[in-house]
């Protein structure tokens, strides 16, 4: 793990009173040991990461509880070990990054939900929607209404959502439904506090074994011909028994407004901060949350309890909806609630508000306007219309200031990262090769969309690349390359990718980048992680150990793969002569390489303790920096379309001769060696030399560095 | 109505801007204030720009009854408090963003860039320029105090985060003491010590820049060096005193590259230029002066002699000690990175042996090898390395020898007499080409493609053979040079020679590698 959780995992324990301070997600799993959950699964993505992280480090704590905790191998195995909770009453949570995780994780939803759960399950999902986010238009909502399971979208404020957590828990138990609860990014790293309680050591539990299995039940299973009777329950049962649950529990929360209490405001929970932020602008809310509006926040987003909203809206001159994504499927159904019993308040919604997009404190305010205008224009103080007028026209003067817009600052590989030289080496072999058609993958692999490389045709999903070839590779005359990374290889790519091609006997070209972690997600390990015995085991800590685990090697030879290199990503020159092989060869079956290297911040987090210790304690340490001279380097910078290491950069060029800048290598360089290996590989300039600084050295080493000194300063000139 | 002090904190990954919203919440707790922060960090840490964003309500728990406010996660455009980043164009970003205001916003920025990867990769100088950056802050903020945070850190030994802070706590922006601040940076670890240092300088930096009004620290950067290298007189009474600085130094190092007789060669290759312009009307002879630049550059291409000099240098070694931070008892190593191949040997040969060499390592290619070449790890600091290094180095007297020198004179040659005759004809014209000059840099393949531009530039654009209307040429070659910089394959420039009425360059012979594929030979 790239992250250590010491800290949070002292907070995992405390007790009644104690007050918690931390993240939002953290808090959400002192919560689940709150409820007495029995088992916990997931898969890593942001923003959740951190719950199933921090479980698993707490190994020590979760066995003293009986707690038991699985990193599952995809979101598919999280949602299915949910099956547990349909017959026994032991409550169980999992957690993943949605859309994407939800939509893998589908089938199991889907054969969770028609039996229904006796043990409480809640499914928390980072809702990755907006800013930042991959697949930017979907909505979990969309799971939970066609699956028949909960919606919890609690108000970002860590004690509500704790509390939605342990309610959460009773709900899925009154109503037999599985129950998701969303969380926003924003949500998600929030940083605040609560008042914690003790945790409850589940019933049953690793300590406390379930002693019978249940009797046979038809009932319980996704099958014809009960899942009638299923459906059935769904709509009699279940979803009457879970509106009770949320009545009266008031799960949804109810603020009466004062001045303009006719007026009402009906928001996900998600929301409400924003919300009452933007009121503030209109000096239509103080800084607690006490409005002029009234405002129903539906921490229950699924199912909707018709009674509540009627009542809310049957009093009201008008009603704004502030519901975030599309289709608006809140904002459908409370039409047709109030259609149906002919009630002819004024609803507004997306008429007033954009379909897609985050809603900001500005969206939302553009929103309130529109709506502000058309029922209480008198309400709008001056100074806000000014405040939002002036936005654009301010931002229309920085533009006009700077000129031409900004260059943009994604994301890169990290200093010393071993996949960047498998990218130099690819471009290298494509101009011998000509260009070829590269499907993409989920992973840092995918930071080489961006520049320098801009390499990638698409990207369908995590570990889809190989399959994903399937229907260009037979049209093309060229070769295709597929990439993946071995995180992808375990979610996905063995078996759609691997399997499929082998099968169906395709001329195909997978790279698999072998780094021993799922890194993009913050490096949890894998089952090509190498183990603690070979990093404890090696004498020089700084050698990659990825090779020490064989794990993907003798599984694709088992499945039958005849064409297979391994190659160690920085020898630039040789990845550039295999993958040119594996576009030429003759041999027509899947070619499969092995590109090994470990992830860098994995390598660095071992590193730097021993060599710490090893200089503290005087002994001897190499360090290695690369550098360009600076009256060498010919200011074309060929260096860096080939590399793009943040800490190969650019300075003023010290010759006042000349004017372009020159390259340079800053403080933070690893000395990886990628400036070396592309120097000679691509026939750079020779401007690149490596430094190698012995820290305590021999004293026989000294002495024959003295001597080698003073023989090249008697040749050197000034 | 009181309302939360709003911060938006900018960062790159890696930099802590984590922990320096940690640190905020963490003081405002300390001196028992609501505070929350959030962020959006996703693959963003990998080295990307990322915000965080904090509110801080003003007023102490103790006199708000038990009540708690509602703090927001969102930034509000023009109604922030505060602006704070570690990088002047993120600074800028955020600002375009719409989201600092003249009449709210405090903005505290560093004065340093990090630059991103599209402004590095340009072939000549993409980097953004910083002045209309520094106008954006200053229009869009009620006050701003721009700083050199790199030099900051580098002072105290830590993170730009602990800067940052005390950047912050020197503004006055929040309700809290020095002492809040401190409190929460102190402990025993030497990197809590540095971390303090950090703050206190940028605090006290900042509070003197609020004292004195004067929010824009003028960052000492070394004065662009002079010309140390004096002309000698004969040679400066015949040209504009104007050029004499970037003369003494061009005369200087073409005495070094290959001694006086080569200086003076340049000298009088400008005089002709100088003759060619004695009609102009501008006394400041620009043709002249753009060429005085280019031409020494050209005159002293970069071969492996000079490199193995330039290597070999005592001023280098104290250089490269710098630069790795090698401490006194450290043994330094430093390996120099060549890859030599036929066409640089083949350079040092006299042309006939030169060619037979060429031809040797064509047929190679021609049978699907490689060229030849010879990757090297010379080692400087060992006797041997620099031996050979120095050997090198000595074969400057027979550089004149070589085929590659016969073949630059002959190029410069053909340059200089273009510009010669279209100075002549057009005074701007011949100013566009001797701009030219800025084409030809680098080694090997760089320095063909240069070459090759140029000449395709000179002979197919101007001169008697061109297709384009003479009045239009300046224009034109203005416009194809621009081109010419902008990618390696060259598609801008042949776009543009060809939208001037030019012939586009002539396609260069590669290998082809062939690839089987039994799917084509089914059928």
């Amino acid at each position: 793990m790239e992250v250590s959780f010491h800290e949070e995992i002292k907070a995992l324990r405390m007790g009644a009173g104690e007050v918690f301070h931390g993240e939002g997600i953290l808090a959400i799993t002192k919560g689940l040991l709150q409820s007495g959950v029995s088992y916990v699964g997931g898969y890593q993505g942001a923003p959740v990461s951190h719950l199933l992280d921090v479980m698993v480090q707490a190994k020590p704590y979760m066995d003293e509880l009986g707690v038991h905790v699985e990193a599952c191998s995809n979101e598919a195995s999280a949602a299915a070990m949910l099956g547990a909770s349909i017959h026994y009453p032991i409550r169980g949570a999992v957690t993943w990054k949605s859309i994407v995780g939800t939509n893998v994780a589908a089938d199991a939803l889907s054969n969770l939900s028609s039996p229904g759960v006796t043990g409480g399950v809640l499914i928390v999902v980072g809702e990755d929607y907006g800013e930042g986010a991959s697949v930017i238009q979907e909505r979990t909502h969309a799971y939970a209404l066609k699956s028949g399971m909960c919606l919890l979208d609690p108000r970002p404020e860590l004690g509500q959502m704790v509390n939605m957590v342990e309610h959460g828990f009773r709900l899925s138990e009154a109503s037999n439904m599985p129950v998701m609860m969303e969380l926003r990014i924003r949500a998600c790293h929030v940083r605040g506090q609560f008042v914690a309680k003790d945790n409850q050591a589940p019933k049953l539990s690793k300590k406390h074994l379930i002693d019978e299995p249940a009797g046979f039940n038809y009932m319980r299973l996704a099958h014809p011909p009960v899942t009638f009777a299923q459906e059935k329950r769904k709509v009699e049962h279940r979803l009457p028994a879970a509106r009770q649950y949320i009545a009266e529990q008031r799960l949804n929360e109810h603020f009466e407004g004062s001045t303009h209490r006719h007026l009402g405001l009906i928001v996900q929970g998600g929301l409400y901060n924003t919300l009452m932020r933007t009121l503030q602008q209109f000096d239509l809310a103080d800084a607690f949350g006490v409005t002029s509006l009234s405002v129903l926040v539906l921490n229950v987003t699924y199912p909707l309890v018709p009674g509540e909203l009627v009542n809310f809206c049957k009093d009201k001159s008008a009603v704004l909806l502030l519901e975030e994504g599309q289709p608006e499927y809140i904002e459908q159904e409370l039409a047709l609630m109030l259609r149906r019993l002919d009630l002819q308040t004024p609803l507004h919604g997306k008429d007033m508000l954009p379909s897609g997009g985050e809603y900001t404190a500005e969206v939302m305010a553009q929103g309130l306007l529109k709506f502000l205008d058309r029922h209480q224009a008198d309400a709008v103080p001056e100074a806000t219309r000014q405040w939002l007028a002036t936005n654009g026209e301010r931002r229309q003067q920085v533009q006009s200031l700077l000129g031409s817009p900004l260059p943009a600052r994604p994301p890169s590989m990290c200093i010393g990262c071993p996949e960047r030289p498998v990218f130099s080496a690819l471009k290298l072999a494509q101009q011998d090769v000509g260009p070829v058609h590269i499907s993409g993958d989920i992973g840092c692999h995918a930071l080489a969309t961006f520049e320098p490389f801009s390499v990638g045709h698409s990207i369908l999903g995590y570990g889809m690349s190989l399959a994903s070839r399937a229907g260009v590779s037979p049209l093309m005359k060229r070769r295709v390359l597929s990439v993946m990374g071995d995180g992808g290889f375990w979610h996905n790519g063995l078996l759609t990718g691997v399997q499929s091609a082998l099968f169906n006997g395709d001329d195909a070209v997978l790279l698999i980048f072998k780094n021993g972690y799922t890194s993009a997600t913050g490096t949890q390990d894998i089952i090509n992680t190498p183990t603690d015995i070979a990093k404890e085991l090696a004498g020089d800590k700084r050698q990659s150990m990825v090779h020490t685990n064989q794990t993907i090697e003798s599984t694709l030879k088992g499945l039958g793969v005849q064409w297979l290199r391994t190659v160690h990503t920085y020898e630039v020159s040789h990845m550039q002569a295999t993958l040119t092989e594996a576009f030429t060869t003759e041999f027509q079956g899947l070619k499969v390489i092995v590109a090994e290297g470990e992830c860098q911040l994995e390598r660095q987090r071992r590193i730097k303790p021993w060599l710490a210790s090893l200089l503290s304690k005087g002994k001897r340490v190499e360090r290695v920096k690369y550098g360009v001279d600076e009256d060498v380097c010919n200011g074309d910078h060929a260096c860096i379309r080939l590399s793009g290491c943040p800490t190969l950069t650019l300075k003023d060029n010290p010759d006042p001769l000349k004017v372009d800048p020159v390259a340079t290598v800053i403080d933070g360089c690893v000395g990886c060696g990628l400036c070396g290996e592309n120097a000679h590989a691509a026939t750079l300039c020779p401007s690149f030399y490596r430094a190698e600084v012995v820290q305590n050295p021999k004293l026989h080493e000294r002495l024959w560095a003295r001597w080698q000194g003073l023989a090249t300063r008697w040749l050197q000139p000034a | 109505m009181t309302q939360p002090i709003s911060i938006l904190l900018c960062a790159l990954g890696g930099e802590g801007g984590g922990v320096l919203a940690d640190w905020l919440v963490d003081v405002a707790r300390h001196a028992g204030h609501p505070a929350q922060a959030t962020s959006i960090p996703g693959v963003a840490q990998r080295t990307g720009a990322t915000t965080y964003y904090l509110e801080v309500y003003p007023l102490p728990h103790s006199q708000l009854q038990g009540r708690l406010p509602v703090l927001g996660l969102n930034p509000l455009p023009g109604r922030l408090d505060a602006l704070v980043s570690s990088e002047l164009l993120e600074t800028a970003r955020q600002i375009g963003n719409g989201l600092a205001s003249n009449d709210r916003t405090l903005v505290i920025s560093a004065s340093s860039r990090a630059l991103t990867t599209a402004e590095k990769m340009t072939m000549g100088d993409g980097r953004r320029p910083e002045g209309p950056l520094l106008d954006v802050i200053a229009a869009h903020s009620q006050r701003h105090h721009v700083m050199d945070m790199a030099s900051l850190c580098q002072q105290s030994g830590t993170m730009v985060s602990a800067v940052m802070l005390g950047g912050i706590a020197g503004s006055g922006l929040l309700p809290f003491t020095r002492s809040h601040y401190e409190a929460v940076l102190a402990g025993p670890s030497s990197s809590a010590k540095a971390s303090l240092r950090g703050f206190a300088l940028a605090f006290e930096l900042v509070t003197r820049q609020r004292e004195q009004a004067q929010y824009v620290e003028h960052v000492m950067k070394p004065a662009a060096p002079v010309a140390a290298a004096a002309l000698p007189a004969e040679v400066g009474a015949k040209f504009p005193a104007a050029l004499h600085p970037l003369m003494g130094l061009a005369h200087q190092r073409l005495v070094e590259y290959q001694g006086p007789a080569y200086a003076h060669l340049y000298v009088q290759r400008l005089e002709r230029l100088l003759s060619a312009e004695s009609n102009s009307p501008d006394s400041t002879r620009p043709v002249t002066a753009e060429t005085t630049r280019w031409l020494a550059l050209w005159m002293a291409f970069d071969d492996i002699i000079r490199v193995a000099d330039l290597k070999s240098r005592a001023s280098r070694w104290d250089r490269v000690t710098q630069e790795v931070k090698a401490k006194e008892g450290d043994v330094l190593k430093v390996y120099d990175h060549f890859k030599p191949g036929v066409p640089e040997l083949a350079a040092l040969l006299p042309q006939g042996l030169a060619n037979k060499l060429l031809r040797w390592d064509r047929a190679r290619v021609a049978n699907g090898k490689a060229p030849w070449s010879m990757p090297l790890k010379v080692a400087r600091h060992a006797l041997s390395g620099m031996a050979s290094l120095r050997v090198l180095a000595s074969l400057r007297v027979l550089r004149p020898l070589g085929s590659r020198y016969q073949a630059e004179q002959t190029l410069i040659e053909e340059w200089l007499g273009g510009i010669e005759t279209a100075t002549r004809l057009s005074p701007a014209l011949g100013l566009e080409l001797a701009r030219c000059g800025q084409l030809i840099k680098g080694y090997g393949s760089t320095n063909e493609r240069g070459k090759d531009n140029l000449l395709h530039i000179l002979r197919h654009v101007c001169g008697p053979a061109s297709a384009v209307p003479v009045a239009e040429q300046a224009e034109a070659v203005a416009r194809i040079r621009q081109a010419a910089l902008q990618d390696e394959a060259g598609q801008a420039l042949d776009q543009a020679l060809l939208q001037h009425g030019a012939p586009a360059r002539p396609v260069k012979a590669q290998p082809v590698l062939w690839m089987k594929n039994p799917r084509l030979q089914k059928s």
